[in-house]
């Protein structure tokens, strides 16, 4: 989805940012660290704004370096979008985020999205978060995913291409792969 | 001007010259250490990586349909405010949500 935004944004002033969530680590993965990682994107297309340089250096001077905190990462990141002419920030499977950072990083884009309507957000996840992500901003475009019998075609003719032992298929056993597995996924 | 005297010059000059450039230099390097201080103080996280990951092994052409259907093209096109902001795409795991292009 990043590729096909950046190709429409390819010579436009669009900033496409990215953040894949993912179950195995969910505690390095806090709010401010996700939201970090969108900022640092945005913001290292450029030169680096002058208030963010010193913000920098205000929390290098304090005990220690302090570390950025959810509230002042809002407050560069609202400053920063609102520049942009066009942003569109994708987040891949919200689901595998625990609920406690879901629900605040859900209460952050949904603050992005309210001061820059140039803003655009792309969620994927599984179908049992949907109810959250209408809670959190009302009305969504929704579009649910489910392969079609040609992608799955694709699919297992790319498996057995790649078979590591292929003597073992015969054309009959390739036909009735290619014929049985489309018909029961699509049933599912 | 004796040859000796403008040997001389020509060493300040090139003394002068290096100064400058090893300032520029210097103030290039630090300006990279801060910028690179800055990027990782937002965030220590790279998703760019997980990104490589993920183009590497994606099949083309599967999951295209999604980019031609009416809610994406308005979604992804329409004017501010035109469109609801927010596009979710949901399905059972492995449907291949992270692989859409």
């Amino acid at each position: 989805m990043v590729d096909t935004l950046c190709n429409q944004a390819r010579g436009k002033n669009i900033a496409v940012v990215g953040f894949y969530c993912d179950f195995l680590a969910q505690q390095e993965h806090s709010t401010t660290s996700m939201l970090g990682a969108i900022l640092k994107q945005l913001v290292s297309r450029g030169e680096i704004p002058e208030h963010i340089r010193q913000t920098f250096q205000e929390a290098k001077k304090e005990f220690g370096g302090r570390g950025l905190r959810l509230p002042d990462l809002m407050e560069i990141m609202k400053k920063v979008v609102t520049t942009l002419p066009r942003v569109f920030i994708c987040i891949d499977a919200l689901d595998e985020s625990t609920p406690k950072h879901r629900r605040e990083l859900l209460g952050s884009l949904r603050e992005i999205v309210r001061v820059s309507a140039n803003t655009r957000l792309f969620l994927t996840g599984r179908p049992h978060i949907g109810d959250e992500i209408m809670k959190c901003f009302g009305k969504v475009v929704r579009i649910l995913i489910s392969p079609t019998r040609e992608d799955i075609r694709s699919y297992l003719e790319m498996r057995l291409d790649n078979d590591t032992d292929p003597d073992i298929m015969d054309d009959e056993l390739r036909a009735d792969i290619m014929r049985v597995i489309p018909e029961k996924v699509s049933e599912m | 001007m004796s040859s000796e005297h403008q040997q001389v010059t020509g060493n300040v000059n090139l003394f002068n010259n290096n100064h400058s450039f090893n300032n520029i230099v210097n103030f290039n390097l630090e300006a990279e250490a801060e910028r690179r201080q800055i990027l990782r103080w937002l965030s220590p996280l790279e998703p760019q990586q997980r990104h490589q990951g993920v183009r590497t092994n994606r099949l083309d052409g599967v999951g295209n349909w999604v980019l031609e259907t009416n809610e994406f093209r308005k979604w992804s096109g329409a004017e501010d405010g035109c469109s609801e902001p927010v596009l979710f795409c949901d399905g059972n795991p492995g449907v291949g949500k992270t692989y859409l292009r």
